[in-house]
């Protein structure tokens, strides 16, 4: 819309010729209804965790142990007491703190960006694309090295999920941080239109809120608490 | 925006009357002078009497093969009963006002913009409150009957017991009850787990099942008895009823579990109490509890 | 940035133009889009069945190759469809700091283009509004034409017509089809192509996203409709597992397209929920909001949050399926109750995405065609705010019978009554805004009568379902299968047809031939009736749903209801082919045919690119019309009898 009172320094976008504040409003509109969306997708991966650790069905949670080969994996049988291990907890939270590192250097990016320091913007944007691209392969590290498969449980299948999970989230951010670095250099980002820089920043805060809720499950729910859950195909516990 | 109505003394009125508004009765029969709200208050009540037997005629295709045979099924087609009667007045109401609006209030044809406009109804407090109040009041009482209904019946089949828990009850009957593709099986774990494939209780006696699958969610519903709960792989549900009446009913899978989900129903024999005794000894179950 | 443009009278500086406007997007189009489609799906398709051993089975003994070629090539079909029609053409430029100039921009939005804008990448809403109106239609059909053969197969009682897989195939994509138009059915064209105009704006808030939503919808719909020759998706349109784990490969094309269309969906979402918060027009406050434009959030807002649990749900259900996860495999520890949760807490509200919308787009066609303003515009509001907050509360009333908390059936059930009470407000808005009218007959209109009629009795037998002593009968038989055809066909398709009819002249140009259509219309809906209401029979007769033979005590209710739904074929055809002809024939309308006080109807016909010359600025409340109550007056002549001189007024 033409706003002939609009103070010269005003900036304005291209496509349309509205100041660039209704456009960052919008943008910022966006940033919340897809935190919101994801946030959606996440609860419901916890959710499957949390439920699935409270059931135990057919004591079928944690991951069963090497004597289940064979014979024994005929499915008219039902599993025998587990003895297989959990994953190792620190590495989630070794990761968790990478990504808040990576956060932390987009936000000293931003807050830079925000003081006319282009170049504070540009290291800041870079080192948190450097975190992030090691944080990535460090949890390819990390599902690749579980001592489980997929396969192996409804535990092995909700970590994995929520590492899957946390792994698509980081392709993304790491493709969003090379646009903040190039556009960045290419001057698309300054310090009078900076709302990307705000929206990336406020971004990485909920992909730590989402790899900390990921953290939390493998940590504090990994034992079920039901210990005697119902043998499949019969009416009576399993032993 | 609510047009402000006038409020006037009434004549008879002393002046110092805080409000001067005409008594309630007379705003009501002055409402009700209008042609309009006789005919839909007329309306409502001609199509209210003529929807009344709906609220026994939905019944009629329920009770086709025998039911009710149990205090569940006669507390579930009252309900049915309740709710279709409480939800008549409602329904006769929109439909007045839905047949006045076609068929008595003017109309206008063709391609022509009105050069009319209606009356500018932008609210009715007493409408509205009105509404809202009967809608509201319906719902609670639909609540209520509802929660105490569904207290009842689960105090019926308990639902809360473990499947290991049984019921020390001796007259109770337990019946595991096992959903696959694409049939029922039923084993009597109190009459030496003796396993049919037609569901045979006895009268009067209180029967609590067990249900499982072994593969996919199949339902186990009892039509005329009036107990449905669905058959899960890698759980065991509980309900409960107690037939009160002899006679042959439907068993039918309410779930859809594959190719042959249409098929998969059997029967419900309800036996005199001695006749499942003989029958149970018959099958091999001897010892009774 | 070395040269300007000028935009809406004003000098803005451009960024570099990098090539002509539009840059690649000039050389993509539907013909690009299918020829990445199809060709990367071979390619993949290809791949796979030469990496997979054909003789290779899962633990349970299910062949594998046909589930990693058919999912090969759906992948291939989703990346190569997208790639070809320049989804990928944004991020990309985003990514290399190339920006959009306001040239490429236009041209985005189809300037110049002619007809050819409708087969590509197009941003400007009223083109995706059209397209959407489109694949609406093809996808209706396509469901439409499967619920004949269902109809034919249960009327023909003496015979089995189709295979009991082959029906079970039937039922569950007719059931996911319908359930996809539906949602689409009037938040596609009319809130796409109608909303922004009636906020008073150029266009969405992100047309590209518009553009991309449109798209994948596309994408989507092929594994759809492919999967009736994989196998068929035989587990219902709710694909419960574990029984979706035993299904053909075709599960694995309905997972692929929730996929996809959530993402459409979810993008769409976020699109409208900011275009109506940031974009309404100065001076449109939200007391001065048409109620079309709080549905249309509502539905926008409930889409948000309760898709992704739907989405969850396929890919867990993928996952289960290629990498032997066991979230829904009771043996290694799942829960089919997980599933069931995930699934309704989108299935619920989804429900209200489809029915809200219509209801709204109603009252916003009544008024006009009453010339008298909404009744209660505040109820209104009450009533679509209220149903959606409600609406993610009331989820597992569809697990009643299912066992997993027999506890949770007491909060359930309070909070499903409860809801009970905002949409007695929208019927009560409905019934209010009829009342002491003077009725201009026209479709738009008489659809009102309708769908008031068709809500009733799915409210009503709502009400049964939602006790759970009642549903103790009723779940899983036919009744609720009648339930929800009165909710979402009676009340949500009847009221998207009448809203279409309402805004034809501006999305077409064209007059709409309204005796026909009105003829197929009442046809239908007679038809209907008869279908329903004696489905409704078999179903308090016992007969289960899902059932392609049963005892003959059902044979006459489903006879009846078998030519119940042929003539509602017929009509539906009569009906649509009142559309068409009218869109390809009719006499072109003028800018304002039903005399609308509504920014929308304030454009001319066709309408431009920019939508206002001018955007406008709102200085009143909605729904300008009627003329003083002549009662007041009335009232006020004899009241004013009894003022005695001097005494206080008012």
């Amino acid at each position: 819309m033409s706003d002939t009172t609009t103070p010269k320094t005003q900036p304005l976008s291209p496509t349309t010729g509205e100041p660039m504040s209704a456009i960052s409003r919008r943008a910022k509109g966006a940033l919340w209804s897809l935190i919101v969306m994801d946030a959606a997708g996440t609860i419901a991966l916890v959710i499957s965790y949390a439920y699935l650790w409270g059931l135990n069905v057919n004591n079928g949670w944690a991951p069963p142990g090497a004597s289940l080969t064979g014979a024994e994996t005929d499915n008219n049988l039902p599993s025998t007491a587990p003895t297989g291990s959990f994953a190792v907890e620190w590495p989630f939270w070794a990761i968790l703190g990478m990504v808040i590192l990576a956060t932390l250097a987009m936000w000293f990016g931003y807050k830079e960006l925000g003081r006319g320091n282009r170049a504070g913007m540009l290291v800041g944007s870079t080192v948190a694309l450097v975190i992030s691209v090691v944080t990535l392969v460090a949890q390819w590290i990390q599902i690749t090295n579980l001592p489980f498969g997929p396969d192996e449980g409804a535990y092995a299948s909700a970590v994995i999920l929520l590492l899957s999970s946390n792994i698509f989230n980081l392709l993304i951010v790491i493709f969003l941080l090379l646009g903040m670095v190039n556009r960045t250099r290419k001057r698309l980002i300054t310090p009078t239109v900076s709302y990307q820089a705000k929206m990336m920043s406020y971004w990485m805060v909920w992909l730590c809120i989402a790899f900390l809720l990921g953290a939390v499950c493998t940590t504090f729910m990994v034992e079920s608490p039901n210990l005697d859950p119902i043998t499949f195909g019969t009416f009576t516990i399993s032993s | 925006m609510s047009i402000s109505e006038q409020q006037a003394p009434n004549a008879g009125d002393e002046p110092e009357a805080p409000t001067n508004r005409p008594p309630s009765m007379e705003r009501v029969r002055s409402w009700l002078s209008r042609p309009y709200a006789k005919g839909i208050v007329g309306l409502t009540i001609v199509l209210g009497l003529l929807l009344l037997p709906v609220s026994w005629l939905v019944l009629v295709p329920m009770n086709q093969t025998g039911a009710p045979a149990s205090e569940i099924m006669k507390d579930i087609e009252q309900t049915i009963f309740v709710f279709t009667l409480v939800s008549t007045p409602i329904v006769a109401f929109v439909l007045a006002v839905l047949l006045y609006s076609l068929f008595k209030w003017r109309r206008h044809k063709g391609d022509e913009i009105p050069a009319e406009d209606s009356p500018a109804i932008r609210t009715n407090t007493v409408g509205v409150m009105l509404w809202t109040a009967v809608t509201s009041v319906l719902a609670f009482f639909l609540v209520v009957w509802g929660l105490i209904e569904l207290a009842q019946i689960t105090s019926n089949a308990y639902g809360t017991i473990s499947a290991d828990e049984q019921p020390s009850d001796e007259k109770a009957l337990i019946v595991n009850v096992t959903g696959q593709q694409w049939t029922w099986t039923f084993a009597y774990p109190q009459y030496d787990n003796v396993v049919t494939e037609v569901l045979y209780l006895p009268v009067d006696r209180p029967v609590y099942f067990n249900v499982t699958s072994k593969d996919v969610i199949h339902n186990f519903w009892a039509v005329e008895l009036g107990v449905k709960i669905d058959a899960n792989p890698g759980a065991v549900t509980q309900t409960g009823v107690t037939p009160n009446k002899v006679g042959d009913f439907n068993l039918r899978c309410a779930e859809l579990c594959g190719m042959h989900h249409a098929y998969m129903q059997t029967e419900i024999q309800v036996v005199e109490k001695k006749d499942f005794h003989s029958m149970m000894r018959e099958m091999g179950g001897g010892a009774t509890t | 940035m070395s040269s300007t443009a000028t935009v809406f009278g004003t000098e803005v500086p451009q960024p570099v133009q990098h090539g002509k406007p539009g840059g690649i997007m000039r050389r993509l189009n539907l013909v690009t889009a299918l020829i990445g489609g199809i060709g990367l799906a071979l390619v993949l398709g290809f791949i796979a069945s030469r990496l997979v051993p054909s003789g290779a089975s899962t633990s349970t003994f299910a062949p594998v190759a046909p589930d990693i070629v058919y999912l090969a090539v759906l992948v291939g079909w989703v990346v190569g469809f997208s790639v070809g029609i320049g989804a990928f053409v944004g991020p990309i430029r985003w990514l290399f700091a190339r920006d959009l100039t306001h040239d490429d921009a236009e041209y985005l939005a189809g300037r110049g283009q002619g007809w050819h804008r409708y087969f590509k990448f197009t941003t400007d809403h009223k083109v995706v509004g059209i397209q959407y109106l489109v694949m609406t239609m093809v996808i209706l059909g396509f469901g439409g034409l499967l619920a004949m053969l269902i109809r034919t197969e249960l009327g023909i009682t003496w015979a089995e017509a189709f295979s009991p897989t082959f029906y079970n195939s039937i039922i569950g994509t007719h059931g996911i089809a319908m359930i996809i138009a539906m949602i689409l059915a009037v938040t596609g064209p009319i809130g796409n192509f109608i909303v922004p105009m009636m906020i008073g704006s150029r266009d969405m808030a992100f047309p590209r996203l518009n553009a991309l939503s449109f798209w994948l919808l596309v994408v989507a719909t092929i594994p759809l409709i492919s999967t009736l020759f994989v196998g068929g998706i035989q587990d219902g349109w709710s694909v419960y597992q574990p029984l979706a784990s035993q299904g053909t490969p075709a599960m694995l094309g309905y997972q692929m397209t929730i996929i996809v269309f959530a993402i459409s969906t979810g993008l769409s979402s976020v699109n409208f929920l900011v275009t109506i918060v940031t974009m309404r027009a100065k001076g449109m406050t939200w007391s001065r909001t048409p109620i079309l434009v709080y549905g249309v959030f509502a539905a926008a807002l409930m889409g948000l949050y309760a898709f992704p649990f739907f989405q969850y749900s396929q890919i867990l259900s993928l996952t289960d399926r290629i990498f032997d996860t066991s979230f829904f495999d009771p043996l290694q520890g799942g829960s089919v109750w997980l599933y069931q949760n995930l699934f309704w807490l989108l299935g619920h509200p989804e429900v209200y995405v489809i029915l809200i919308p219509a209801l709204v787009l109603l009252m916003e066609a009544m008024v006009v065609f009453l010339r008298k303003p909404l009744f209660s515009y505040k109820f209104a509001i009450a009533g679509v705010v209220g149903v959606m907050a409600l609406s993610g509360l009331v989820w597992a009333h569809h697990m009643y019978m299912s066992g997993w908390a027999p506890a949770a059936n007491y909060p359930f059930m309070l909070s499903t009554e409860l809801i009970s009470i905002p949409v007695g407000f929208l019927v009560m808005v409905l019934i209010g805004t009829l009342w002491r009218g003077r009725v201009w007959t026209r479709l738009p209109m008489m659809a009102v009568y309708a769908v008031v009629f068709n809500l009733m009795i799915g409210g009503v037998t709502g009400i049964y379902l939602s006790d759970v002593p009642a549903d103790q009968y009723f779940h899983g038989s036919m009744f609720v299968v009648a339930h929800f055809h009165y909710m979402l066909m009676g009340a949500g398709l009847f009221g998207a047809m009448g809203g279409l009819a309402f805004y034809f002249p501006k999305l077409t140009g064209r007059l709409l031939d309204e005796r026909t259509a009105s003829i197929g219309f009442w046809m239908a809906f007679v038809g209907f009736q008869v279908t329903f209401l004696s489905m409704f029979v078999a179903g308090l007769q016992s007969m289960p749903r899902r059932v392609l033979q049963f005892d003959s005590q059902f044979n006459v209710s489903n006879w009846v209801s078998t030519i119940g739904a042929y003539v509602i074929g017929i009509g539906m055809l009569i009906f649509a082919g009142a559309l068409i002809a009218s869109w390809i024939l009719g006499k072109p309308a003028p800018a304002n045919p039903f005399g609308s006080k509504s920014l929308e109807w304030q454009t001319p016909t066709p309408v431009p690119l920019e939508n206002f010359a001018v955007l406008p600025v709102v200085t009143q409340a909605p729904y300008g019309y009627g003329v003083p109550d002549p009662y007041d007056a009335e009232l006020m002549k004899k009241d004013g009898d009894r003022v005695s001189p001097g005494a206080g007024t008012q």
